[in-house]
């Protein structure tokens, strides 16, 4: 009897020691045994290719097309992680303008689309926007690009109004041709409803500012650290940081939990909006504010902001065939189906200034001509350079905005600290 | 001895350690190897993505012990630590002896305290982080009613540790108490009743009977809520407004725990050796505290 007993628990070990090697050792993918290809795509927020991928799936019986979406940070983390693990990683990733820097320096991991051709794409998209996806002097094409920001600057109508400030976009826009003109009409407005912020943020102001420059925190020539010596980081900050100071802004968190509802309390006026923020702003405030927000032109005239690319990573076993799925995604006919979904604005002329692209409006922003306003924002942009260590650097920068919006540091002060501990993220 | 004597023999010295190894094979795997491989990739200049730029030494060591963000790590991750496994461990203390009693629909209470454990962390978090709002948070309102000025919870140090210590105590207080419960189901009631005949006060009963009693339950609860103390890290994340975008836990890093600055470092900035460096230390810390840690709580148990 015990010696069965034993006898039986000495297999069962066996077995799941067995189990347990296997579990370790083994995982992998490989495909469907119906003989289709599986391509995953990975992306944050809306991209608007659910649509798109159904009719691609239609046209390429072969293919089969999973969409796997995470949030937006959560998804550049994650990816670097898959890279470095070497496996895991979708076979079309996307990549966030703000983060293409840093992948580019590891682009031994990605495949060069140029050896899929391409190269010949390159006349689709504005220069710089194919600039941003590329390396080595063009010759690696790392992403193709989706979306860009241009920018806009989206006012609520009836805050305005109560504040006696001109309701109508083209005079709103009018208020403001440069950002020191916005900072008198946050004083007007102040003045008139003190119990109303003005802007949500100062770390998108700083941002939006920021933007419009050529250069920010790294030199275009040798990519060095130069957020201590150009002035345009100091006078995006003090600018952005003054409105802070006269408790001005909501002291919000972009996009965050308590910025949704704070555009759903109406407690503030005026935001800076890429074309992908409509939906954002659409979303928090919901469907009682309908037509009370509006959009007009940005001061200092136009500058981008987020945009994103498709990027397939080495590990694929269907380099071709990514290369193939992406670049159908990206092209023209596909990016003027997307912005009429999603709003997220074409990056490439043939797109942004088609007709159709041009005519359209937004109800909810009042029917706002978004399809004109962002084409004119996208044709006089001048793009910022962003430096590889880009994304180390900015958060250190919105950091000591927050502290002067909360009143813990002087301006001065929290630029200080900031530059301090930018030098150190740069290193 | 036959044949099948002897078999018998190995089979019971045997067996024992046959049927514990499966948890030391997985523990090999996934917590011994990756706690060496850890320790390896702390002595290089690690790139996430990258991998191995070059052998370094103790270069992330030292780093590390001279910078001013790791100390305030440690810090904060002490102060929340304190804050929320102290109150909690007396309030579980108090909510078994209450559990103990002869209640009236026993089982549903005893369930009950556990029902804050149950629910998911980050479901948790964010209830709190409504709660705890500045503009239009309950917590604040209630404030109001007494007077009192909102409080801007994320931003001072003080009123984050408040906050992100009192989701810890909700989540975890019921958990202490059912094993305290537990423990003291187990003490003999002959003890009691002679105390009690000597006329004894209930708070003499307890503090020289029942805790002198589930000493060894005490330690263990310590011990278990000093690991995860120190290692605490979505509670704070979550509360962040910033989330995982910035990882400093706040604008100032007021709340910014160790496991958080080794999030920051590894996945943010990419600087796996560094990284691992903190997790190293992080270990090391956890492993100094537990020590203390359980000399302490054996000389309060032991008191009475």
């Amino acid at each position: 009897m015990s010696r069965t007993l034993a006898g039986r628990a000495t297999s069962i070990t066996a077995v799941a020691l067995a189990a347990t090697l296997v579990a370790a050792c083994g995982g992998g993918g490989g495909d469907a045994g119906d003989g289709k290809i599986k391509l995953s795509i990975g992306i944050f927020s809306d991209f608007g290719y659910t649509d798109l991928i159904k009719e691609y799936q239609a046209a390429h019986p072969d293919i089969e097309v999973e969409q796997r979406t995470v949030k937006m940070e959560q998804h550049h983390t994650q990816l670097a992680t898959q890279l470095a693990g070497g496996r895991g990683a979708a076979d079309i990733v996307a990549i966030e303008e703000g983060n293409i820097t840093q992948f580019r320096q590891s682009k031994d991991k990605f495949v060069n689309l140029a050896d899929h051709g391409a190269k010949e794409l390159e006349g689709q998209w504005a220069a710089w926007k194919w600039n941003q996806g590329t390396a080595d002097g063009g010759d690696f094409v790392l992403g193709l690009g989706t979306d860009m920001g241009s920018l806009a600057l989206c006012y609520r109508r009836d805050l305005f109004e109560a504040a006696g400030l001109p309701t109508d976009r083209e005079a709103v826009g009018a208020l403001w041709p440069t950002w020191d003109a916005y900072l008198e009409v946050a004083d007007t407005f102040s003045r008139k409803t003190p119990n109303v912020k003005f802007v949500d943020t100062a770390q998108n102001v700083y941002k939006a500012i920021l933007d419009q420059t050529e250069e920010g925190y790294f030199a275009k020539a040798d990519d060095s650290f130069i957020g201590d010596k150009n002035d345009k980081v100091e006078q995006a900050f003090t600018l952005a940081a003054s409105l802070g100071e006269k408790k001005q802004t909501g002291a919000l968190a972009p996009f965050s939990q308590d910025w949704n509802v704070a555009l759903k309390q109406a407690s503030f006026a005026t935001t800076t909006c890429p074309a992908w923020a409509l939906a954002l702003i659409k979303a928090g405030a919901g469907d009682e504010a309908a037509g009370k927000w509006d959009v007009a032109a940005a001061p200092g005239g136009g500058g981008n902001w987020g945009g994103s690319f498709l990027a397939v990573p080495k590990q694929t076993e269907h380099p071709k065939e990514a290369y193939e799925l992406a670049k159908w995604l990206t092209a023209p006919e596909q990016q003027k189906r997307i912005f009429k979904e999603t709003g997220n604005l074409p990056s490439e002329p043939a797109a942004y200034k088609d007709p159709e692209v041009t005519a359209t409006t937004n109800e909810y922003f009042n029917g706002a001509p978004v399809g004109r306003i962002f084409g004119d924002s996208a044709e006089s942009l001048k793009p910022t350079y962003r430096g590889t260590k880009d994304s180390k650097v900015t958060p250190v920068f919105n950091n000591a905005l927050s502290r002067v919006e909360t009143g813990k540091q002087s301006t001065a002060e929290a630029f200080d600290q900031a530059v301090r501990e930018a030098r150190d993220a740069a290193k | 001895m036959s044949w099948r004597d002897k078999l018998g023999r190995l089979d019971t010295k045997y067996t024992p350690y046959l049927v514990i190894a499966p948890f030391f094979v997985v523990f090999g795997i996934f917590g011994l190897y990756p706690l060496l491989y850890t320790a390896w990739v702390s002595l290089h200049d690690w790139q996430l993505i990258d991998g191995d730029q070059g052998f370094t030494g103790l270069a992330n060591y030292t780093a590390l012990l001279s910078d001013g963000n790791f100390w305030n790590a440690l810090g904060n991750t002490v102060s929340l630590f304190l804050l929320s496994t102290v109150p909690q461990l007396f309030a579980a203390l108090g909510l078994a002896t209450l559990l103990d009693r002869g209640l009236r629909g026993r089982a549903f209470w005893r369930a009950g305290v556990l029902l804050p454990n149950v629910i998911s962390v980050a479901a948790v978090a964010l209830v709190f982080a409504q709660l705890f709002g500045r503009d239009f948070g309950i917590v604040n309102a209630l404030l109001g009613f007494v007077g009192i000025d909102p409080v801007d919870w994320r931003a001072e140090t003080w009123a984050s540790h408040l906050a992100i210590s009192s989701m810890v105590m909700w989540r975890w207080t019921g958990y202490n108490a059912l094993i305290y419960l537990a423990a003291m189901q187990s003490v003999p009631k002959d003890m009691y009743e002679s105390a009690m005949l000597d006329g004894a006060s209930r708070r003499r009963v307890f503090w020289s009977i029942t805790v002198p009693s589930i000493r060894p339950t005490i330690l263990f609860t310590v011990i278990v809520s000093t690991i995860g103390g120190m290692q605490l890290f979505v509670e704070p994340q979550l509360f962040d407004p910033g989330g995982t975008a910035t990882g400093t836990g706040g604008d100032d890093r007021q709340f910014q725990t160790l496991v958080m600055y080794l999030y920051e470092k590894g996945f943010r900035l990419f600087d796996a050796g560094y990284s691992s460096a903190i997790a190293w230390v992080l270990f090391l810390v956890i492993l100094v505290v537990a020590v203390v840690n359980f000399a302490v709580a054996r000389r309060i148990a032991s008191k009475g």
